[in-house]
Protein backbone atom coordinates (compact mmCIF):
# COMPACT_ATOMS: atom_id res chain seq x y z
CA UNK A 1 0.00 0.00 0.00
CA UNK A 2 2.63 2.54 1.03
CA UNK A 3 4.80 0.97 -1.65
CA UNK A 4 2.21 1.83 -4.20
CA UNK A 5 1.77 5.30 -2.75
CA UNK A 6 5.49 6.02 -2.97
CA UNK A 7 5.72 4.61 -6.46
CA UNK A 8 2.69 6.49 -7.78
CA UNK A 9 3.77 9.62 -5.99
CA UNK A 10 7.11 9.50 -7.72
CA UNK A 11 5.51 8.84 -11.12
CA UNK A 12 2.92 11.61 -10.81
CA UNK A 13 5.52 14.08 -9.55
CA UNK A 14 7.57 13.43 -12.67
CA UNK A 15 4.43 13.49 -14.82
CA UNK A 16 3.46 16.89 -13.42
CA UNK A 17 6.87 18.14 -14.47
CA UNK A 18 5.96 17.14 -18.02
CA UNK A 19 7.48 13.67 -18.28
CA UNK A 20 5.11 11.78 -20.61
CA UNK A 21 6.54 8.30 -20.01
CA UNK A 22 6.14 8.58 -16.24
CA UNK A 23 2.60 9.83 -16.79
CA UNK A 24 1.74 6.91 -19.09
CA UNK A 25 3.16 4.52 -16.50
CA UNK A 26 1.17 6.14 -13.70
CA UNK A 27 -2.11 5.99 -15.64
CA UNK A 28 -1.46 2.42 -16.77
CA UNK A 29 -0.87 1.28 -13.20
CA UNK A 30 -3.77 3.31 -11.81
CA UNK A 31 -6.37 2.14 -14.36
CA UNK A 32 -6.87 -1.42 -13.01
CA UNK A 33 -7.06 -0.10 -9.44
CA UNK A 34 -9.60 2.51 -10.53
CA UNK A 35 -11.55 -0.23 -12.33
CA UNK A 36 -11.74 -2.19 -9.08
CA UNK A 37 -12.97 0.86 -7.16
CA UNK A 38 -15.59 1.70 -9.81
CA UNK A 39 -16.80 -1.89 -10.08
CA UNK A 40 -16.90 -2.28 -6.31
CA UNK A 41 -18.96 0.85 -5.82
CA UNK A 42 -21.34 0.41 -8.72
CA UNK A 43 -21.70 -3.34 -8.10
CA UNK A 44 -21.92 -4.25 -11.75
CA UNK A 45 -19.87 -4.76 -14.85
CA UNK A 46 -21.92 -2.86 -17.41
CA UNK A 47 -20.77 0.70 -18.02
CA UNK A 48 -17.69 0.28 -15.81
CA UNK A 49 -15.21 1.06 -18.55
CA UNK A 50 -16.97 4.35 -19.41
CA UNK A 51 -16.68 5.46 -15.81
CA UNK A 52 -13.04 4.33 -15.61
CA UNK A 53 -12.33 6.55 -18.61
CA UNK A 54 -14.18 9.44 -17.01
CA UNK A 55 -12.04 8.99 -13.90
CA UNK A 56 -8.87 9.01 -16.00
CA UNK A 57 -10.02 12.17 -17.76
CA UNK A 58 -10.84 13.74 -14.39
CA UNK A 59 -7.41 12.82 -13.05
CA UNK A 60 -5.91 14.44 -16.12
CA UNK A 61 -7.98 17.61 -15.87
CA UNK A 62 -7.46 17.93 -12.10
CA UNK A 63 -3.89 16.73 -11.70
CA UNK A 64 -2.89 20.16 -10.42
CA UNK A 65 -5.08 19.52 -7.33
CA UNK A 66 -2.59 16.96 -6.05
CA UNK A 67 0.09 18.56 -3.91
CA UNK A 68 3.21 16.50 -4.28
CA UNK A 69 3.67 16.41 -0.51
CA UNK A 70 0.28 14.69 0.00
CA UNK A 71 -0.31 10.93 -0.33
CA UNK A 72 -1.40 10.15 -3.88
CA UNK A 73 -3.44 6.95 -3.49
CA UNK A 74 -6.21 8.56 -1.39
CA UNK A 75 -6.33 11.31 -4.00
CA UNK A 76 -6.88 8.78 -6.80
CA UNK A 77 -9.49 6.85 -4.80
CA UNK A 78 -11.38 10.03 -3.89
CA UNK A 79 -11.63 11.04 -7.55
CA UNK A 80 -12.71 7.51 -8.53
CA UNK A 81 -15.42 7.48 -5.84
CA UNK A 82 -16.67 10.95 -6.77
CA UNK A 83 -16.90 10.15 -10.47
CA UNK A 84 -18.57 6.79 -9.82
CA UNK A 85 -21.20 8.44 -7.62
CA UNK A 86 -21.66 11.10 -10.29
CA UNK A 87 -22.20 8.48 -13.01
CA UNK A 88 -24.64 6.66 -10.74
CA UNK A 89 -26.70 9.80 -10.25
CA UNK A 90 -26.78 10.41 -13.96
CA UNK A 91 -27.82 6.82 -14.65
CA UNK A 92 -30.62 6.99 -12.16
CA UNK A 93 -31.91 10.17 -13.79
CA UNK A 94 -31.97 8.59 -17.21
CA UNK A 95 -32.52 4.86 -17.12
CA UNK A 96 -31.16 4.54 -20.62
CA UNK A 97 -27.77 5.60 -21.88
CA UNK A 98 -27.54 6.78 -25.45
CA UNK A 99 -24.44 5.41 -27.14
CA UNK A 100 -23.61 8.67 -28.91
CA UNK A 101 -20.07 7.50 -29.32
CA UNK A 102 -21.12 4.50 -31.43
CA UNK A 103 -23.50 6.74 -33.27
CA UNK A 104 -20.81 9.27 -34.03
CA UNK A 105 -18.55 6.53 -35.34
CA UNK A 106 -21.24 5.36 -37.78
CA UNK A 107 -22.11 8.84 -38.96
CA UNK A 108 -19.55 9.43 -41.74
CA UNK A 109 -21.78 7.26 -43.91
CA UNK A 110 -24.19 10.15 -44.31
CA UNK A 111 -26.45 8.50 -46.88
CA UNK A 112 -27.57 5.72 -44.59
CA UNK A 113 -28.13 7.78 -41.51
CA UNK A 114 -31.58 8.35 -40.16
CA UNK A 115 -32.15 12.09 -40.80
CA UNK A 116 -33.58 12.64 -37.30
CA UNK A 117 -30.36 11.30 -35.79
CA UNK A 118 -28.28 13.71 -37.84
CA UNK A 119 -30.56 16.56 -36.83
CA UNK A 120 -30.37 15.57 -33.16
CA UNK A 121 -26.59 15.42 -33.33
CA UNK A 122 -26.42 18.84 -34.97
CA UNK A 123 -28.63 20.23 -32.22
CA UNK A 124 -26.54 18.59 -29.50
CA UNK A 125 -23.36 19.94 -31.08
CA UNK A 126 -24.90 23.39 -30.84
CA UNK A 127 -25.05 22.97 -27.07
CA UNK A 128 -21.35 22.43 -26.52
CA UNK A 129 -18.62 25.00 -26.99
CA UNK A 130 -17.63 25.97 -30.50
CA UNK A 131 -14.16 24.48 -30.49
CA UNK A 132 -15.26 21.09 -29.12
CA UNK A 133 -18.07 20.97 -31.69
CA UNK A 134 -15.57 21.63 -34.47
CA UNK A 135 -13.34 18.84 -33.21
CA UNK A 136 -16.23 16.35 -33.04
CA UNK A 137 -17.40 17.32 -36.53
CA UNK A 138 -13.90 17.02 -37.97
CA UNK A 139 -12.94 13.74 -36.27
CA UNK A 140 -16.25 11.88 -36.09
CA UNK A 141 -18.13 13.19 -39.12
CA UNK A 142 -15.43 14.11 -41.60
CA UNK A 143 -13.07 11.36 -40.50
CA UNK A 144 -10.05 13.64 -40.15
CA UNK A 145 -7.14 12.48 -38.02
CA UNK A 146 -6.52 14.09 -34.64
CA UNK A 147 -3.14 15.29 -35.91
CA UNK A 148 -4.67 17.15 -38.87
CA UNK A 149 -7.35 18.76 -36.73
CA UNK A 150 -4.73 19.74 -34.18
CA UNK A 151 -2.58 21.33 -36.86
CA UNK A 152 -5.52 23.42 -37.98
CA UNK A 153 -6.55 24.48 -34.47
CA UNK A 154 -3.04 24.95 -33.14
CA UNK A 155 -3.37 22.10 -30.62
CA UNK A 156 -1.26 19.02 -29.99
CA UNK A 157 -2.62 15.70 -31.23
CA UNK A 158 -3.01 14.53 -27.62
CA UNK A 159 -4.95 17.66 -26.68
CA UNK A 160 -7.33 17.07 -29.60
CA UNK A 161 -7.93 13.46 -28.54
CA UNK A 162 -8.62 14.53 -24.98
CA UNK A 163 -10.95 17.32 -26.10
CA UNK A 164 -12.68 14.90 -28.47
CA UNK A 165 -13.23 12.34 -25.78
CA UNK A 166 -14.45 14.93 -23.32
CA UNK A 167 -16.87 16.34 -25.89
CA UNK A 168 -18.30 12.87 -26.55
CA UNK A 169 -18.83 12.36 -22.83
CA UNK A 170 -20.59 15.70 -22.66
CA UNK A 171 -22.76 14.85 -25.69
CA UNK A 172 -23.70 11.56 -24.11
CA UNK A 173 -24.82 13.42 -20.99
CA UNK A 174 -26.79 15.96 -23.02
CA UNK A 175 -28.46 13.20 -25.00
CA UNK A 176 -29.36 11.37 -21.79
CA UNK A 177 -30.81 14.57 -20.32
CA UNK A 178 -32.82 15.03 -23.52
CA UNK A 179 -34.21 11.54 -23.34
CA UNK A 180 -35.23 12.14 -19.78
CA UNK A 181 -37.04 15.32 -20.79
CA UNK A 182 -38.87 13.51 -23.58
CA UNK A 183 -39.76 10.82 -21.14
CA UNK A 184 -41.31 13.37 -18.80
CA UNK A 185 -43.30 15.14 -21.52
CA UNK A 186 -44.68 11.87 -22.90
CA UNK B 1 -12.33 4.50 -27.47
CA UNK B 2 -10.37 1.86 -25.64
CA UNK B 3 -8.93 2.70 -22.25
CA UNK B 4 -5.36 2.01 -23.39
CA UNK B 5 -5.83 4.46 -26.26
CA UNK B 6 -7.18 7.07 -23.89
CA UNK B 7 -4.15 6.62 -21.64
CA UNK B 8 -1.85 7.06 -24.64
CA UNK B 9 -3.67 10.26 -25.59
CA UNK B 10 -3.57 11.62 -22.06
CA UNK B 11 0.13 10.85 -21.71
CA UNK B 12 0.78 12.61 -25.01
CA UNK B 13 -0.85 15.66 -23.43
CA UNK B 14 1.54 15.67 -20.46
CA UNK B 15 2.78 19.14 -19.61
CA UNK B 16 4.24 20.73 -16.52
CA UNK B 17 1.48 21.72 -14.09
CA UNK B 18 1.77 23.93 -11.04
CA UNK B 19 0.73 22.45 -7.72
CA UNK B 20 0.15 25.84 -6.13
CA UNK B 21 -1.89 27.59 -8.82
CA UNK B 22 -5.09 27.15 -6.79
CA UNK B 23 -3.68 29.11 -3.84
CA UNK B 24 -2.26 31.83 -6.05
CA UNK B 25 -5.48 32.27 -8.00
CA UNK B 26 -7.54 32.23 -4.82
CA UNK B 27 -5.34 34.94 -3.31
CA UNK B 28 -5.85 37.09 -6.41
CA UNK B 29 -9.60 36.46 -6.48
CA UNK B 30 -10.06 37.22 -2.79
CA UNK B 31 -7.95 40.35 -3.11
CA UNK B 32 -10.00 41.52 -6.10
CA UNK B 33 -13.30 40.70 -4.37
CA UNK B 34 -12.13 42.39 -1.19
CA UNK B 35 -11.26 45.52 -3.15
CA UNK B 36 -14.81 45.63 -4.52
CA UNK B 37 -16.17 45.10 -1.01
CA UNK B 38 -14.05 47.99 0.27
CA UNK B 39 -15.26 50.16 -2.59
CA UNK B 40 -18.89 49.35 -1.73
CA UNK B 41 -18.12 50.10 1.90
CA UNK B 42 -16.56 53.44 1.04
CA UNK B 43 -19.46 54.33 -1.26
CA UNK B 44 -22.41 53.33 0.93
CA UNK B 45 -21.19 52.99 4.51
CA UNK B 46 -17.96 54.57 5.68
CA UNK B 47 -16.39 54.18 9.10
CA UNK B 48 -18.37 55.06 12.22
CA UNK B 49 -17.56 58.28 14.10
CA UNK B 50 -14.62 57.97 16.47
CA UNK B 51 -13.66 54.56 15.16
CA UNK B 52 -10.31 54.35 16.92
CA UNK B 53 -11.77 55.26 20.29
CA UNK B 54 -14.41 52.56 19.91
CA UNK B 55 -11.82 50.00 18.84
CA UNK B 56 -9.81 50.56 22.01
CA UNK B 57 -12.48 48.54 23.88
CA UNK B 58 -11.71 44.81 23.57
CA UNK B 59 -15.39 43.80 23.31
CA UNK B 60 -15.83 46.17 20.38
CA UNK B 61 -12.56 45.10 18.80
CA UNK B 62 -13.74 41.48 19.00
CA UNK B 63 -16.61 42.14 16.61
CA UNK B 64 -14.04 43.00 13.94
CA UNK B 65 -11.29 40.55 14.84
CA UNK B 66 -13.39 37.40 15.29
CA UNK B 67 -15.03 37.58 11.84
CA UNK B 68 -11.63 38.41 10.37
CA UNK B 69 -10.13 35.32 12.02
CA UNK B 70 -13.07 33.23 10.79
CA UNK B 71 -12.57 34.55 7.27
CA UNK B 72 -8.86 33.79 7.24
CA UNK B 73 -9.19 30.28 8.65
CA UNK B 74 -12.17 29.35 6.44
CA UNK B 75 -10.20 30.56 3.44
CA UNK B 76 -7.37 28.19 4.32
CA UNK B 77 -9.79 25.29 4.92
CA UNK B 78 -11.77 25.82 1.73
CA UNK B 79 -8.66 25.50 -0.42
CA UNK B 80 -7.95 22.13 1.15
CA UNK B 81 -11.48 20.92 0.51
CA UNK B 82 -10.93 21.75 -3.17
CA UNK B 83 -8.27 19.02 -3.29
CA UNK B 84 -9.53 15.42 -3.18
CA UNK B 85 -8.52 13.64 0.04
CA UNK B 86 -6.18 16.45 1.15
CA UNK B 87 -5.47 16.40 4.90
CA UNK B 88 -7.72 18.93 6.67
CA UNK B 89 -4.90 20.73 8.45
CA UNK B 90 -4.72 22.72 11.66
CA UNK B 91 -7.08 25.49 10.51
CA UNK B 92 -10.01 23.06 10.59
CA UNK B 93 -9.44 22.63 14.34
CA UNK B 94 -8.45 26.22 15.10
CA UNK B 95 -11.59 27.60 13.47
CA UNK B 96 -13.70 26.37 16.40
CA UNK B 97 -12.06 29.14 18.45
CA UNK B 98 -14.36 31.60 16.69
CA UNK B 99 -17.77 30.16 17.68
CA UNK B 100 -16.38 29.34 21.14
CA UNK B 101 -15.22 32.94 21.66
CA UNK B 102 -18.50 34.28 20.30
CA UNK B 103 -20.48 32.07 22.67
CA UNK B 104 -18.24 33.15 25.55
CA UNK B 105 -18.77 36.84 24.77
CA UNK B 106 -22.50 36.33 24.44
CA UNK B 107 -22.66 34.59 27.79
CA UNK B 108 -20.49 37.25 29.42
CA UNK B 109 -22.73 40.02 28.04
CA UNK B 110 -25.84 38.22 29.21
CA UNK B 111 -24.44 38.01 32.73
CA UNK B 112 -23.08 41.55 32.95
CA UNK B 113 -25.93 43.43 31.28
CA UNK B 114 -28.73 44.71 33.52
CA UNK B 115 -31.88 42.66 32.98
CA UNK B 116 -33.85 45.68 31.76
CA UNK B 117 -31.32 46.47 29.03
CA UNK B 118 -30.81 43.01 27.55
CA UNK B 119 -33.72 42.97 25.15
CA UNK B 120 -33.00 46.50 23.97
CA UNK B 121 -29.34 45.73 23.21
CA UNK B 122 -30.24 42.42 21.60
CA UNK B 123 -32.75 44.01 19.21
CA UNK B 124 -30.59 47.10 18.68
CA UNK B 125 -31.62 49.46 15.90
CA UNK B 126 -30.02 48.07 12.76
CA UNK B 127 -30.90 44.41 12.18
CA UNK B 128 -32.51 45.40 8.89
CA UNK B 129 -29.23 47.04 7.81
CA UNK B 130 -26.89 44.47 9.29
CA UNK B 131 -28.19 41.30 7.62
CA UNK B 132 -28.49 42.57 4.03
CA UNK B 133 -25.19 44.45 4.34
CA UNK B 134 -23.23 41.40 5.38
CA UNK B 135 -24.80 39.56 2.46
CA UNK B 136 -24.05 42.37 -0.01
CA UNK B 137 -20.46 42.93 1.10
CA UNK B 138 -19.79 39.17 0.96
CA UNK B 139 -20.91 38.69 -2.61
CA UNK B 140 -17.85 40.07 -4.46
CA UNK B 141 -15.50 37.88 -2.43
CA UNK B 142 -17.78 34.84 -2.65
CA UNK B 143 -18.07 35.21 -6.40
CA UNK B 144 -14.32 35.41 -6.87
CA UNK B 145 -13.65 32.49 -4.57
CA UNK B 146 -16.23 30.25 -6.21
CA UNK B 147 -14.86 31.07 -9.65
CA UNK B 148 -11.40 29.91 -8.54
CA UNK B 149 -12.74 26.82 -6.75
CA UNK B 150 -14.14 25.63 -10.06
CA UNK B 151 -10.52 24.94 -11.02
CA UNK B 152 -10.31 22.66 -8.01
CA UNK B 153 -11.92 19.28 -7.51
CA UNK B 154 -14.09 19.41 -4.37
CA UNK B 155 -15.54 15.98 -3.67
CA UNK B 156 -18.20 17.65 -1.48
CA UNK B 157 -19.28 20.63 -3.59
CA UNK B 158 -21.92 21.90 -1.16
CA UNK B 159 -19.56 21.78 1.79
CA UNK B 160 -16.86 23.51 -0.21
CA UNK B 161 -19.33 26.24 -1.22
CA UNK B 162 -20.45 26.69 2.39
CA UNK B 163 -16.84 27.17 3.48
CA UNK B 164 -16.34 29.69 0.69
CA UNK B 165 -19.41 31.45 2.11
CA UNK B 166 -17.90 31.45 5.61
CA UNK B 167 -14.60 32.82 4.30
CA UNK B 168 -16.19 35.64 2.33
CA UNK B 169 -18.74 36.48 5.03
CA UNK B 170 -16.02 36.56 7.68
CA UNK B 171 -13.99 39.12 5.72
CA UNK B 172 -17.08 41.12 4.74
CA UNK B 173 -18.42 41.21 8.31
CA UNK B 174 -15.09 42.51 9.59
CA UNK B 175 -15.45 45.38 7.11
CA UNK B 176 -19.08 46.01 7.99
CA UNK B 177 -18.24 46.10 11.71
CA UNK B 178 -16.23 49.29 11.13
CA UNK B 179 -19.51 51.01 10.23
CA UNK B 180 -21.80 49.40 12.79
CA UNK B 181 -22.22 51.10 16.18
CA UNK B 182 -23.89 48.20 17.99
CA UNK B 183 -21.14 47.14 20.35
CA UNK B 184 -22.88 44.63 22.61
CA UNK B 185 -22.19 40.94 22.00
CA UNK B 186 -25.93 40.54 22.61
CA UNK B 187 -26.32 42.20 19.21
CA UNK B 188 -23.35 41.21 17.11
CA UNK B 189 -22.97 37.77 18.71
CA UNK B 190 -26.40 36.92 17.28
CA UNK B 191 -27.03 39.01 14.19
CA UNK B 192 -23.53 39.03 12.68
CA UNK B 193 -23.44 35.28 13.05
CA UNK B 194 -26.86 34.89 11.52
CA UNK B 195 -25.71 36.99 8.56
CA UNK B 196 -22.57 34.88 8.21
CA UNK B 197 -24.58 31.66 8.34
CA UNK B 198 -26.96 32.95 5.67
CA UNK B 199 -24.00 33.58 3.36
CA UNK B 200 -22.66 30.10 4.16
CA UNK B 201 -26.04 28.67 3.20
CA UNK B 202 -26.00 30.62 -0.03
CA UNK B 203 -22.48 29.34 -0.65
CA UNK B 204 -23.65 25.75 -0.12
CA UNK B 205 -26.45 26.20 -2.67
CA UNK B 206 -24.12 27.80 -5.20
CA UNK B 207 -21.48 25.16 -4.51
CA UNK B 208 -23.88 22.33 -5.21
CA UNK B 209 -24.83 24.00 -8.45
CA UNK B 210 -21.48 25.32 -9.71
CA UNK B 211 -18.69 23.35 -8.07
CA UNK B 212 -19.49 19.98 -9.60
CA UNK B 213 -16.88 18.71 -11.99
Amino acid sequence: MTDRNDRWGDLLRRANRGEASAYAQFLTEAAPVIRTVVRGRSGREEGTEDVVQEVLLAIHAKRHTWRDTDPVTPWVYAIARYKTADAFRRDRRSAQQVPIEDLAERLPDEGQVDPTVARDLARLLGQIDERSARIVRAVALDGESAGDVGGRLGMSEGAVRVAYHRALTRLRQLAAADQEKEHVTK
Amino acid sequence: MKTEDLITSLAADAAPVSGTSLERHAALAVAAGFAVTLALFAAFYGPRPELSAAMSKPVTLAKTLLPLLLGGLAWSIVLRTARPAAPVGAAARLVWIVPAAMAGLLLWALLTTAAGQRLQLFIGHSINVCLPSIMLLSLPILGGLLAVLRQGAPVHPARCGALAGLASAGLATAVYSLFCTEDSPLFYGVWYNLGILLVAGLGALLGRRFLRW
